[in-house]
């Protein structure tokens, strides 16, 4: 009896403790429980937070470059003052200056990336200062995303080159021909991008925009409005490691004249005449260029990749006496425009070897004026400067440090054609030889 | 003149001096869906070839081809399709278009929980369920619960290719939550018996697979390897290596040993399809 009662009173005892601990488990899992809920939903929100953040690229690149010159500005060379070198290989050097350190582009990039739409704001800071490069938004139709529509400050839709990023570029500039049509690459304006996304269609692109014409940035100060656009093709040979693309460009657009004074080149006599019409004063003349382009690329076995790109661009440029750079419209200004016939090309050669060596070549020519041979330059026939054909011929290499840094060593070779040797005029008399241009840059680029 | 010269030959001294030859070791990285069968490939090849090193690495389709691009190595595994984007990052860097080898298939397995009384879904039904149209497993003849959604980081091929091909592009339900593998994702579901989660059918241990239809009037099929050889099985897909350039030395002979009866012989121990 005494067993049974002790028995009892055990099992009891752990009948009751059993239960206290299935009713403290059950409130631990209903704490535990309610914990996980808040925390899943702390978690939703963080993850709501999180994707709206991931959605925000930020990019950038600095350029740091120590350069060289065989040619000191302000000098007398050939009886003239020596032009000063490196107008085209990243800004002249100074009076007296033959070498120097720079920041050549601090590049800082936000781009907001919604899939479908895109927000982008790039600056340049230098020593320089700060200055906009990029500004724009651009929406991309959501049903067969064919069509990109984009508007803002962006690079207008020519060539190859300008959308080459100077990040990538293997040269560290743009061709000559490039950086005098098309400064600072970028326009104020708006464009739609046709791109299919799949078929044999999708080998194909094709971009058009309306822009106000006005060089880069500056605000727009007159009706006319510039028309640019290329069509694009990409044909890989994958079996071939081979891919050909190329396209074709137009540029249609008009310049106000801030002058009546409007000069052309008469081709019978090979010199500049001008039409002095009143009306010229306000009145729109043609700015127009056609080109072509084509990049290969092919691999190289045991070697690596190679391209080789080219392009041509011909045209109608409104510029200055002294330059055949971009005229800017001025009302009242009274500069004179000269109307000039253009036209130029380069070739490019990149080699890879390995993993972290380039080798490129480069050649580019530029003739501003293809009315004047160079012994019709300062013949008494008003030519300038501004009419001077130039050929760079470029070689260099690169390091690739890492996936973010790279170091380039390029040397450029310029030559300018030889004006005639009869001319008397001051400002060419340095041009009957080739002037001392040539310039060499170290640049150290970090990119994230 | 002599400056030209001096110029010219620092030039040519930098080509030589990055100019190396390729060594026994190869680098494999990328998708998370492949890694074991990258690992199994290496492992076998290892124990032939004891002069060659492999290492291999996941972290996602897009981490492998981020690192094909950065060239940190040699082979990327990728569970879906490289971008035109990412082909011509390859392009600028190296002048190569990239070389594709399709090294398995796979069918993209939904898995749920063994008590979830939902056997079938079509791709409609599972797109809205992915995009937080369909939220509760009623709407699709399970029980009255809300349906709670397991899917992959975005730098998985897995992620985009199930986006691609099953949302249309569209995006995720945000309530999503974003799993740092397959084996997370399967994990996830064995233990959530509301949960859906999808991934590479080689992972589906401890869950079951929803047979999916194309569309209602469709039959439904479960991710065997009949089903995605016939290509039957509405989400399958190939698994692919790239390399920067056409393939040469330890390389290629690696390469050419996957693509091999023995190298796709693993792919079947593995649980995906072979291609030959």
């Amino acid at each position: 009896m005494k067993h049974f009662f002790a028995l009892f009173a055990f099992f009891s005892t752990a009948l009751f403790a059993q239960d206290s601990i299935s009713v403290a488990t059950k409130e631990d899992v209903e704490n535990i429980k309610g914990a996980f809920e808040g925390l899943n939903e702390s978690y939703l929100e963080t993850k709501t937070t999180v994707d709206a953040l991931k959605k925000i690229k930020i990019s950038g690149y600095v350029q740091a470059q120590y350069q060289i010159t065989d040619g000191i500005a302000g000098t007398v060379f050939n009886g003239g003052a020596a032009p000063a070198p490196g107008g085209f290989s990243g800004g002249a050097f100074p009076n007296d200056v033959g070498s120097r350190f720079s920041v050549r582009r601090g590049r800082i990039k936000f781009n907001y990336d919604n899939d479908l739409t895109q927000y982008v704001m790039q600056f340049d800071v230098t020593q320089g200062g700060l200055a906009i490069k990029d500004m724009y938004a651009s929406i991309k139709e959501p049903y067969l995303k064919l069509a990109t529509f984009t508007g803002g400050i962006f690079d207008r839709p020519f060539g190859f080159e300008i959308s080459y990023s100077s990040s990538n570029r293997e040269t560290p500039e743009r061709s000559r021909l490039y950086q005098t049509i098309f400064p600072g690459e970028r326009e104020l304006g708006a464009k739609i991008e046709l791109a299919p996304q799949s078929g044999i269609l999708s080998m194909f692109n094709a971009k058009v925009g309306v822009f106000n014409g006005n060089n880069n940035n500056n605000n727009e100060n007159d009706n006319n409005k510039d028309i640019i656009g290329r069509v694009g093709f990409q044909l890989p040979f994958n079996e071939e490691n081979l891919e050909i693309d190329g396209g074709a460009s137009f540029y249609s657009g008009k310049v106000t004249s801030g002058s009546r004074a409007i000069w052309k080149i008469d081709n019978g006599t090979k010199t500049w005449k001008h039409d002095s019409t009143a009306a010229n004063n306000g009145s729109s003349f043609d700015r127009s260029y056609v080109g072509v382009d084509a990049q290969l690329y092919y691999d190289l076995p045991v070697l690596g990749g190679f391209s080789l790109r080219g392009e041509y661009i011909t045209g109608t440029q409104p510029g200055t006496a002294a330059s055949s750079s971009y005229y800017v419209y001025a009302k009242g200004s009274g500069t004179p425009l000269y109307s000039r016939k253009f036209s130029g090309y380069y070739v490019n050669y990149v080699q890879n070897i390995g993993l972290t060596e380039q080798i490129v070549v480069k050649y580019d020519h530029y003739t501003p004026n293809t009315d004047i041979t160079s012994s019709n330059i300062g013949l008494g026939n008003l030519t300038t400067t501004g009419d001077i054909a130039y050929t760079t011929l470029g070689v260099g290499a690169v390091h690739h440090f890492d996936g973010n840094v790279k170091l380039t060593l390029y040397y450029e070779m310029i030559s300018n054609e030889k004006v005639n040797s009869a001319t008397t005029n001051a400002a060419l008399l340095p041009f009957k030889e080739d002037v001392k241009d040539n310039v060499f840059t170290v640049r150290m680029q970090y990119k994230f | 003149m002599k400056t030209t010269i001096s110029i010219l030959a620092v030039l040519t001294g930098l080509i030589s001096f990055g100019f190396a030859p390729n060594s026994e070791s190869i680098t494999v990285k990328g998708s998370d869906t492949m890694v074991i069968l990258a690992q199994r490939w290496a492992e076998n090849y290892m124990s032939k070839h004891p002069e060659v090193t492999i290492q291999v690495t996941g972290g996602g389709s897009g981490t492998g081809i981020s690192a094909l691009i950065n060239g940190t190595t040699d082979i990327c595994d990728a569970s879906r399709p490289m971008k035109q984007s990412e082909r011509e990052k390859l392009k600028q860097r190296f002048n190569t278009l990239g070389v594709e080898i399709k090294s398995a298939r796979d069918g993209l397995a939904v898995y749920v929980q063994e008590s979830n009384p939902v056997k079938e879904l079509t791709l409609q039904q599972l797109k809205e369920i992915y995009t937080g149209k369909i939220t509760n497993w009623k709407q699709v003849g399970g029980n009255d619960v809300k349906i709670i959604l397991y899917s992959r980081e975005n730098n998985s091929g897995t992620y985009v290719y199930f986006k691609d091909n099953v949302l249309g592009g569209e995006d995720y339900a945000a309530s999503a939550q974003n799993m740092p593998g397959t084996a997370a994702v399967v994990n996830a579901v064995s233990k959530d018996k509301n949960g859906i989660g999808y991934g590479g059918a080689a992972y589906g241990k401890g869950i079951r697979f929803v047979k999916i239809k194309r569309d209602a009037d469709s039959p439904a099929y479960e991710p065997t390897k009949e089903s995605i050889m016939s290509g039957n099985y509405p989400i399958s897909r190939f698994l692919y290596m790239y390399t920067r350039s056409k393939p040469t030395g330890a390389l290629k002979e690696y390469i050419d040993w996957i693509l091999s009866s023995e190298g796709q012989a693993i792919v079947s121990t593995v649980g995906y399809f072979p291609v030959k």
